[in-house]
């Protein structure tokens, strides 16, 4: 095993052992309904936090996520509630207001020169009081039935039909992606893996999908008629989950990004356009946050100017967990699922246990900082 | 000009005297015009002093405590003879109270206590939020399993609107009507927060609530969002601040209720308690209070909220608080409470 993969394991193991022992204590953690809320209610940081592992990896923060979320999500409502905008003009303007910001951002830290981190600290002020002023406070109701399925909830999942559609599908992805790279390595010269270890892959990958359809579809609410399925929120964060592990890996993006963090001196030397990679980084995750921050109004049903409030560190903690290095240079987007999953786990399992708000913002920092702890004794 | 005119001028003299012992000066000292509200307050609160004859002068702490201090030290030497304090820091406020007391210069507290006997305290009652809003949602849901959400835990308001709440349902809880099966303070009042806890409350008593007595309307809304994603429907909610979205809710019946402060009608109280006090007479409705932290007696006048509700829903509109457009937007016109008619 690589030491990538042997850290995603660690993780996996991790979050195992918290969701079984919160299990052990409620009774209630390991259900179907609790299982749908957790991923529901992890997607919009899970979102944010697998771009803001590519940005770290570059060496680079943005502490305005949350800000810029607020903001973004507060447009988009008002837009619709208080101007009447159709749905799709409204999330147009929404993404287009984010990349503007992530373009000035990128720019002020790629081309000027200045650390992200001061750049984007800024951003974290002002962008809260831009979320205040659009709507001057008031809160902005979404009403529009597509745009709040976005969200998830009842009326927001792909019902038992669809859902073992779409895990058959991903499950068909990832194989035909198994054999092709099987493929390309042969024809590289490279001696591929015995077919049995490939079997061995492609049956775990079928099994934990359509383990998870099942238990997505158990979740029946009182008076429907059939199981829930696949939540809207979780669809829409695989996929950019999938889409940025793929830019990644196998990009050339994505190798400039991992170059400009393990050594961005040597990057320039060798040619590649370190400021247009940063500025198309802060591009990528500006328009994330606008993808999060229509998931985040869509779950409200509202865009509030409180939204995304001290979300960029929970994002940041979620990127570190889950195994990306703050020095840059080393880390993986599939790991911000499992760190994202495990700070969830954390805080909605303490819910369940009914402990105090303040033991639980204490147990949640320590054991945050245990995780990484325990990730750094068994990589010794 | 004769014996006559000598008179008239001098009646009119004295008659001007007494009108300028009447009209004194109000100097009013505000804590921070960045938030949104106390704009509000200060237009209700000059027309008022206009609409009394009385001047106002007017200095804003920009949120400092001690810039605070010498913002009254300069509404004294404006000629202020009443001061209305809204204090950024109720301890740190203390040596202006001091300069004030050397010159015989009453002191209004607005809406955030100064504990300090000689102070008189103007405010809404908090308490009497929290009772508004259990009593609205108890009426809908005489018996049944409650949640509440309370506010944010770094704020004492919130505990006085929970006792409030408290006081509304006790004898429901002592009959056995009414069950407290869960309560959750909401970090820093966000909806978001108050939506998630409410998420892990349905899966802890699997889905068995009846009623949700959220302390206002922003946390409502995300109760609200809540409930609707697990297809919980027709449980009641109750909020507080008259916000428009919320107000939006009633009308659509998705809340109960929302508790409404309306500051203008504050502001105007304070206008009037000023020009009492600056008079030296007494205030209207005032009475001796000893509720703060430290138990000091000092005299007070707590204004009624009201609880708006679908049946005096017409009551915001009327007052000019919000528009009936806002209010009844996307209302069903088949199902519409009164005021949307």
């Amino acid at each position: 095993m690589s030491g990538a993969t042997q850290r995603l394991a660690v993780m996996a193991a991790v979050l195992v052992a918290i969701a079984t022992g919160f299990h052990l204590l409620t009774g209630s953690f390991l259900t179907a309904e609790n299982l749908s809320n957790l991923v529901q209610q992890t997607a919009v940081v899970g979102i944010v936090a697998s771009g803001m592992a590519l940005v770290i990896v570059a060496r680079q923060i943005d502490l305005a996520v949350g800000s810029l979320l607020g903001a973004v999500g507060v447009l988009m409502a008002w837009l619709q509630y208080t101007h009447g905008w159709g749905v799709p003009a409204a999330l147009a303007a929404g993404l287009a207001f984010a990349l503007v910001i992530g373009l000035c951002q990128g720019a002020l830290s790629a081309v000027v020169g200045l650390p992200s981190f001061v750049v984007t600290l800024g951003g974290l002020v002002s962008l809260r009081g831009v979320a205040f002023l659009i709507a001057d406070g008031k809160t902005q109701p979404i009403s529009d039935p597509g745009l709040l399925a976005l969200g998830g909830g009842m009326d927001g999942t792909l019902g038992e039909g669809w859902s073992w559609v779409a895990g058959l599908v991903l499950v068909a992805v990832c194989v035909g992606w198994q054999a092709a790279q099987r493929q390309a390595q042969r024809h590289a010269g490279l001696a591929p893996r015995s077919l049995a270890r490939e079997a061995l892959q492609a049956s775990l990958t079928a099994l934990g999908v359509l383990g998870a359809v099942a238990v997505f579809n158990a979740y029946r609410i009182e008076g429907q008629e059939q199981g829930q399925g696949l939540p809207l929120p979780l669809l829409v964060w695989g996929a950019v989950v999938l889409a940025l592990s793929f830019v990644a890996r196998h990009t050339r993006f994505g190798r400039y990004v991992y170059a400009i963090g393990g050594n961005p001196d040597a990057a320039r030397l060798a040619g590649i356009p370190v400021r247009r990679v940063l500025i198309q980084l802060n591009l990528l995750l500006a328009a994330l946050v606008a993808l999060a921050a229509v998931v985040a109004m869509a779950r409200l049903n509202a865009g509030t100017n409180s939204m995304g409030t001290g979300m960029e560190l929970t994002v940041i903690a979620a990127a570190v967990i889950g195994g990306v290095s703050l020095a840059g240079g080393s880390g993986s987007v599939a790991g911000t699922v499992l760190g994202a999953l495990i700070i969830q786990s954390i805080d909605s399992g303490l819910l369940l246990t009914d402990v105090g708000i303040g033991w639980r913002m204490v147990v949640l920092g320590q054991v945050l900082v245990a995780a990484v702890v325990f990730d750094r004794v068994v990589q010794r | 000009m004769g014996m006559q005119g000598t008179w008239t001028a001098g009646a009119l003299l004295c008659l001007s005297l007494k009108a300028l012992a009447a009209v004194p000066v109000v100097g009013v000292s505000w804590s921070n015009f960045q938030e949104e509200r106390w704009k509000t307050d200060e237009t209700a609160m000059k027309a008022e002093l206009g609409r009394l004859g009385a001047g106002y002068v007017s200095a804003d702490a920009g949120g400092s405590p001690e810039k605070q201090l010498a913002d009254i030290e300069s509404l004294l030497a404006k000629g202020a003879k009443v001061l209305v304090i809204l204090a950024m820091d109720k301890d740190a406020i203390a040596p202006a109270l001091a300069k004030a007391r050397a010159r015989k210069v009453p002191v209004l507290a607005y809406d955030r206590l100064i504990e300090s006997p000689e102070v008189f305290y103007l405010t809404f009652d908090n308490r009497e939020v929290g009772r508004l809003q259990a009593a609205a949602v108890l009426a809908v849901r005489p018996k049944g399993r409650y949640v509440m959400i309370k506010g944010s835990a770094a704020d004492p308001n919130s505990d006085f609107l929970r006792a409030g709440q408290q006081d509304a349902l006790a004898e429901a809880v002592r009959r056995g009507d009414v069950q407290i099966v869960a309560e959750e303070y909401t970090d820093g009042w966000k909806p978001e927060v108050a939506q998630k806890n409410l998420e892990q409350i349905l899966t802890r008593t699997k889905g068995q609530v009846d009623a949700v007595v959220a302390a206002n309307d922003g946390t409502a809304g995300g109760a609200i969002a809540a409930l609707a994603g697990r297809g919980l429907k027709g449980v009641p909610v109750s909020g507080q601040d008259a916000d428009h979205a919320a107000l939006n809710r009633i009308a659509l019946g998705t809340q109960t209720v929302s508790v409404w402060k309306d500051s203008r009608l504050l502001a105007r109280e304070a206008a009037t308690a000023a020009v009492q006090l600056a008079n030296g007479q007494k205030v209207q409705g005032a009475a001796p209070w000893a509720g703060g932290e430290r138990k000091v007696s000092l005299p007070a006048k707590f204004l009624a909220p009201v609880a708006i509700t679908q049946a005096n829903l017409d009551q915001v509109i009327t007052a000019g608080w919000v528009s009936k457009a806002v209010v009844c937007k996307g209302v069903d016109p088949a199902k519409a409470p009164a005021a949307c008619k």
